[in-house]
């Protein structure tokens, strides 16, 4: 069947309502993806829409993008094809609650502030907390593998995603996992959905693993004279019974920019159980840090929410999450920071991070495209040297255009990637172009 | 048992069925199991050998030389025996196949060396003349030229037992009675061991000894034979026999205990009741059997300071034949001074099991080797072991890579702490 | 399928003289794991020491279309170390070797055949250990955990085996060498590694594993709990996480296991005793206090006959003792189980429980519990003998009710033990055709010529094969104005 651009809206408009679909110039401009508007956004309101919509697309050969909150849709290569934009910030129902097992399902575009919001009432949360997690949906936090300091502790939605309902690019609509906290039921499916960015699926309804949330959580902010004292006090911390729940790394700049007290780098450390071990590891995260040359002191009570104001999205940003390792944590501070040189009068750079895990997030605020893409090159050459990766989470789409936001990827694995997605997307639906390797 | 035949197994002494079926091949004495351990293959393991034995005895297999292969090369440790949460009892079962194997005239041990080791060392007479002659080998410089000629590098087997042997000390019979001094407790009859009263006269000396110290009458049986644990394990079930029922005769007396301070003749004597349950007076010297350790470790010793950092290997059938491994360990620990090293992996057999370093050098060295790698990283210069046998085998390893390490039996150590 | 001559002269080049099994008293005795129903002699065994070996031995068996069967330490409970259609099992227990033990990022590398156990042995004077601890821990390969994507007791608190491994390296159907994942974190592209994990050696045969360390934490309190019944039992379990509670672990045994054990190395568990919990707390010392305290307040309110806490270390680790050995315990009950590996929520506990007695009644069949009660994981060892066909029946009828009503309480068809032979056809239960598809294809990427480890993981059913078409929405017809 080949129909004409307008029959492809009717048959949309068929599937989820006449409302559901918008072709208006001035909303297709507001959904573009690095520029390229769709010819369409459909906003499905029930999951079986969404199998239909990407049965449609599949015949048709057109390509299509799933979005929740928008904020992480510069990240990945800009799209080869675009035609529509599905919107899933409709499908926010709880679809199953199970207190009890501490477990939810919910669909993919409930927003994590309005899941946690139900979650609190009974002392349970989903920890994961990128900044400006709130206004995220549940669907783009997964499809993205987004974290934040509370990897620490919990991982990240990889630990904590237990099923998933996904639409295939035939638009056939397919579970994997299971709605318990334990199965090894056929393949983990669901591991295979984190983070691919709705290549692979259209993430319609998520089961996730809950955890009680601590009785008593203080933070610690541990200032230190030099990124060196920082890693031996974060070594130190992983070297012990202490139990943090996170353990973030951040760069004078970023103290700064939470407008805490002024220090070359610091390490805030949360610590989250019955109050009197609170206290007990706090006087511990106390000595550490004198020991390492720094010093600790309880945080104020805010110190998350501004932490999360300061690093949710600015404008003219780049954001960079470097993967590094635990021993190499000074090191990679110091590349980054001698790095910044090269980036033009009035750059500023920025590091926070989950030190336990050497994840970094690097903020650049007004820095050249041209610098810009020569500091990330030297520092996947630093990091890559140990294994590390630097991705590019957001940036201009020029910068994105001309330097693989994802870094370079092992010939053999990356053909292994492009397998899967030939099975599972021969025709290049789902969000084409934007993954590893224009996936 | 009236049954006849078990699949492949014919009576008597078959394989007890029940103990082949109670395996539920977890897998948990695999990595206890020294040939797999060296080898990595799972017929070569005690669920593997079990899995043949059963086989055999639903007629999905007939014993072959390849059958009989993997049940000679078992060291009959019984360290899976320990590990096993099932209750199987491999020893048994070893025994009894074995058994069936050699009737069948299928065992690959060589034979001419098998015979000749059974023909001296079970016999302390004979054992003592052939050990005379290697006196005067050892003693006459002859050792030093054979061994420099290579001759023996055409006789592995023959190699091998001439590497293990130490310097032959001179004979030096005990007593047939040695008083208790102090408060006295009872009687005892000591087993002096083949091949113990022979190469390590000493340590039954220290046995009688402490013993005595201890308020025991110790009688030492002139006459007294070999206890059969060479023809048990392999599979020699009528000589094993015969010579259990001559032992009960010579300790027949009026005896609280018998003990022994060799380890694999403590075990097989603990198991007469199982070989021989129609012969009252052989189960009765079975459950008057004790190992050395388990008198003394709460005996009344004047024990003075011994400073030395010690490590205890468990020889297999102290710790798994005997479920002995406390006891040995809180004698030594019992020494003011004494400081004890775990050994890593210290109930791994040390290849010497029985003859089997004899029959089969090449894995029993290669055991050995871990042994000798693990003893050397306690950093301890003294090896303490509860089994002639591991004596001369830890002892042969530490010779050959030139170590200063001394193996000795512990109660050897607790002798030394006596005021002199 | 068999090995042709010349394929045996082949795999003995590339394995040496010591490296191949080809007798048959060698292949009978690699014809099954754990799981003895399930019997399949492979062809020839190969006994790798290298990572070459083990790319040549698949290139060879691609190019003969033989079937490949990992084998680790024979432990699995699924009938997965086994050869049903013949083929080369390639039993990586030889590669044994930790290759790296870096404490400074808290991870290590590994061969695959290495004893779970002796990692942790190895890195536990320095504080660390590897959390997945399977019950066969003390034999099972790292490698095998990796293959079944194993739990085990503390894996309540600290998570399967896939949340501890960081990177792999395999030997895929396809050939080919890959690295996947490593110690620095959040590589890009798909997570290969975690979709790897719990795949059965159905996508290749892994070659280096590298696994996350931790910490040893700061307390360990092991209490033992007894109960008149089960159900009291199961209750407690429900209120325990229904607190927001996470133990260590949280097991339950139950009055047939409890006499097993004891009749083997009498860990001291209470004779009496319809079930006993056995609760792991750990972390540091004040939150282990409190929550021990008010672990046992719950378990006094549902009327415990005895709350006893290990007073110490020997007395904690025979405890742990008996529990990891119940299952071959079992040995001195029965000759052979069915074992049941499925899960229910964990509010559902008590009820599935009741449900357990209906069936092994209306059944006849003795059934022995010893379970991850925390993560309503249930393992009911379904005793039956095995010369008597009838009863293996029933046993068999027992075990199917017993996966049906945990699947309708919302549950999984397996926990932790994986899919195997055994549960393979009871896939369909927890998936769709649909679901089963997407498996099928996802296997076909790392396997195309169909010979890793055939006939295990997914059913025979019309959804794992060519040519399936999954039923799709409806789509409008005709033309739009």
């Amino acid at each position: 069947m080949s129909v004409s651009t307008r029959s492809i809206e009717g048959a949309l408009a068929e599937i989820v309502g006449r409302e559901r679909v918008s072709a208006e110039p001035r909303l297709l401009v507001a959904a573009a993806i690095d520029g390229r508007p769709p010819r369409w956004v459909v906003s499905p309101g029930a999951l079986e829409q969404v199998a239909a919509v990407l049965a449609l697309a599949h015949d048709e050969k057109l390509a299509v993008a799933a979005r929740g909150s928008a904020s992480a849709l510069d990240l990945g290569r800009p799209p080869a094809r675009l035609d529509a934009v599905l919107d899933m910030r409709g499908l926010t129902r709880v679809t199953e609650d199970n207190p009890d097992d501490l477990t939810v399902s919910v669909e993919a575009g409930i927003t994590a502030g309005a899941l946690a919001a139900r979650l609190a009432a009974r002392h349970q949360w989903l920890p994961v907390d990128p900044p400006g997690w709130q206004s995220r949906t549940i669907g783009g936090l997964v499809a993205t593998n987004a974290h934040g300091p509370l990897r620490a502790r919990y991982g990240t939605l990889r630990d904590l995603l237990l099923g998933v309902r996904f639409v295939q690019a035939h638009g056939v609509s397919t579970w994997g996992g299971a709605r318990v906290v334990k199965s090894v039921t056929g393949y983990d499916v669901p591991k295979l959905m984190v983070g691919s960015l709705g290549t692979l699926g259209v993430l319609t309804e998520l089961t996730l693993r809950l955890h009680p949330m601590p009785e008593s959580e203080l933070t610690w902010l541990a200032a230190f004279p030099s990124a060196a004292a920082a890693q031996a006090f974060v070594a130190c911390v992983l070297d012990s019974t202490l139990q943090p729940s996170r353990v973030e790394l951040l760069s004078g700049a970023a103290l700064r920019a939470c407008a805490a007290t002024p220090a070359r780098a610091a390490v805030a450390i949360a610590i989250g159980s019955v109050e009197a071990a609170v206290r007990d590891q706090g006087a511990l995260v106390e000595d550490f840090a004198r020991r390492a040359g720094g010093g600790a002191a309880v945080a104020p009570a805010t110190f998350w929410e501004r932490y999360d104001r300061a690093f949710a999205r600015g404008d003219g940003e780049m954001v960079l999450q470097v993967a590094s390792l635990p021993s190499r944590l000074a090191d990679t501070v110091d590349a980054i920071e001698r790095g910044q040189e090269g980036l033009g009068s009035g750059a500023a750079v920025m590091i926070t991070g989950c030190a336990a895990v050497a994840t970094l997030r690097v903020t650049l605020t007004g820095a050249e495209l041209e610098g810009a893409a020569r500091f990330i090159e030297r520092l996947r050459a630093f990091v890559g040297d140990f294994g590390g990766s630097v991705v590019i989470q957001s940036g201009p789409i020029a910068l994105r255009a001309g330097l693989d936001p994802w870094g370079p990827l092992d010939p053999a694995t990356l053909a292994l990637m492009r397998a899967l997605k030939d099975e599972f997307d021969p025709h290049r639906v789902l969000n084409p172009g934007r993954f590893v390797g224009g996936l | 048992m009236s049954v006849a035949r078990l699949g492949a197994f014919t009576a008597p002494d078959l394989p007890s069925l029940e103990g082949i079926r109670a395996c539920v091949h977890c897998g948990i004495c695999l990595p206890q199991c020294p040939t797999y351990r060296v080898l990595g293959e799972e017929m070569d393991s005690p669920r593997g050998r079990i899995y043949l034995m059963r086989a055999a005895a639903e007629e999905r297999l007939e014993p072959t030389e390849a059958f009989a292969r993997h049940m000679d090369l078992c060291l009959g440790c019984r360290a899976c025996e320990s590990a096993c949460p099932a209750g199987v009892p491999f020893g048994a079962l070893l025994e009894a196949t074995r058994f069936q194997l050699a009737r069948r005239g299928l065992s690959s041990e060589p034979r001419l060396l098998t015979r000749l080791i059974f023909a001296v060392f079970p016999h302390p007479g004979r054992m003592g003349l052939l050990l005379g002659a290697l006196r005067l080998y050892q003693r006459s410089g002859l050792q030093r030229l054979v061994r420099a000629s290579g001759l023996l590098r055409l006789a592995p087997r023959l190699a091998a037992m001439e590497a293990l042997l130490p310097l032959v000390p001179p004979r030096e019979p005990l007593p047939e009675l040695i008083p208790a001094r102090g408060g006295r407790r009872g009687r005892l009859g000591l087993l002096t061991g083949c091949v113990q009263r022979h190469l390590y006269p000493q340590v039954n000396r220290d046995t009688a000894r402490l013993l005595s110290l201890a308020g025991w009458d110790v009688i030492v049986p002139r006459e007294q034979g070999c206890c059969g644990a060479l023809d048990l394990h392999g599979g020699r079930l009528g000589a094993f026999r015969r010579r259990a029922r001559a032992l009960a005769a010579q300790f027949a007396g009026d005896l609280d205990y018998v003990v022994t301070s060799a380890a694999g003749c403590g075990s097989a004597m603990k198991e007469y009741g199982h070989w021989l349950p129609e012969a009252a007076e052989v189960g009765a010297l079975a459950r008057r059997v004790r190992d050395v350790s388990q008198v003394l470790v709460d005996a009344d010793l004047p024990l003075g300071r011994l400073e030395t950092s010690v490590t205890y290997h468990d020889a297999c059938h102290l710790a798994h034949g005997q479920k002995l491994r406390n006891e040995p360990r809180a004698l030594l620990a019992r020494v003011p001074g004494l400081r004890l090293v775990p050994l890593a992996d210290s109930e791994l057999c040390c290849g010497s099991a029985g003859v089997y370093n004899l029959v089969e050098p090449e894995m029993a060295e290669r055991l050995l080797d871990m042994k000798i790698s693990r003893i050397l990283a306690t950093g301890a210069r003294v090896v303490a072991a509860a089994n002639p046998g591991c004596l001369l085998q830890i002892a042969k390893g530490c010779r050959a890579r030139g170590l200063d390490i001394e193996v000795v039996h512990p109660v050897e150590l607790v002798a030394r702490a006596l005021p002199a | 399928m068999s090995l042709s001559p010349a394929a045996v002269k082949e795999l003995q080049r590339i394995l040496g003289p010591q490296g191949l099994v080809t007798t048959p008293e060698g292949r009978l005795v690699y014809e099954c794991d754990m799981h003895t129903l399930y019997k399949g002699m492979p062809d020839a065994v190969a006994l790798p020491t290298r990572t070459e070996q083990v790319q040549a031995v698949v290139d060879l068996c691609r190019r003969e279309r033989v079937p490949v069967v990992p084998r680790g330490s024979g432990t699995g409970l699924i009938g997965g170390a086994m050869a049903p259609r013949g083929g080369v099992m390639v039993s990586l227990n030889r590669m044994d070797r930790i290759l790296d033990i870096d404490l400074a990022n808290r991870c290590a590398t590994v061969q695959p055949g290495l004893i779970n156990l002796w990692l942790t042995r190895a890195v536990s004077d320095r504080g660390y250990f590897f959390a997945p601890d399977p019950s066969s821990q003390m034999v099972s390969s790292i490698g095998g955990n990796v293959a079944t994507n194993a739990g085990g007791p503390h894996c309540l608190k600290y998570g399967i085996t896939t949340n501890h491994v960081l990177g792999l390296e395999m030997v895929t159907g396809r050939g080919e060498l890959v690295r996947l994942g490593g110690k620095a974190m959040d590589r890009p592209g798909y997570d290969l590694t975690g979709a790897a994990v719990g795949s059965e050696g159905t996508f290749g045969l892994v070659t280096a594993i590298t696994v996350r360390l931790l910490h040893a934490p700061e307390a360990v309190k092991t209490v033992l709990a007894s109960f008149a019944t089960i159900g009291e039992a199961s209750e407690t379990v429900s209120d325990i996480i229904a607190a927001g509670m996470i133990p260590a672990a949280l097991e339950m045994l139950d009055a047939v296991i409890i006499r097993a054990i004891n009749a083997g190395i009498g860990a001291g568990y209470p004779d009496r005793a319809g079930a006993v919990l056995l609760i792991e707390l750990d972390g540091p010392t004040a939150e282990v206090e409190v929550q021990g305290e008010r672990c046992a307040a719950l378990c006094r309110r549902h009327r415990a006959l005895e709350v006893r806490v290990a007073h110490d270390e020997a007395e904690r680790a025979l405890l742990w003792k008996g529990r990891k050995e119940a299952a071959g315990a079992v040995g001195r009950l029965t000759s052979s189980y069915l074992l049941q590996d499925a899960v229910v929520p964990r509010s559902k506990l008590p009820q599935i429980m009741r449900e357990m007695e209906t069936i092994a009644a209306r059944h006849g069949v003795l059934i022995a519990n010893v379970f991850h009660a925390g993560d309503g994981n249930l393992h009911p060892l379904i005793c039956y003998d095995d010369r008597k066909p009838e009863e293996l029946a029933r046993a068999v009828r027992a075990n199917e009710e017993l996966l049906h009503a945990c699947i309708e309480l919302g549950g999984s068809v397996t926990g932790e033990h994986g899919v195997g032979v055994d549960k393979a056809e009871n896939l369909t239960l927890q998936y769709s055709e649909a679901d089963l598809n997407f498996m099928y294809r996802l296997r076909r990427v790392f396997d195309p010529d169909g010979i890793m480890n055939p006939g295990k993981l997914l059913p025979s059913h019309p959804a794992c094969a060519e040519g399936f078409r999954p039923s799709r929405p409806v789509l409008p017809t005709g033309a739009w104005i």
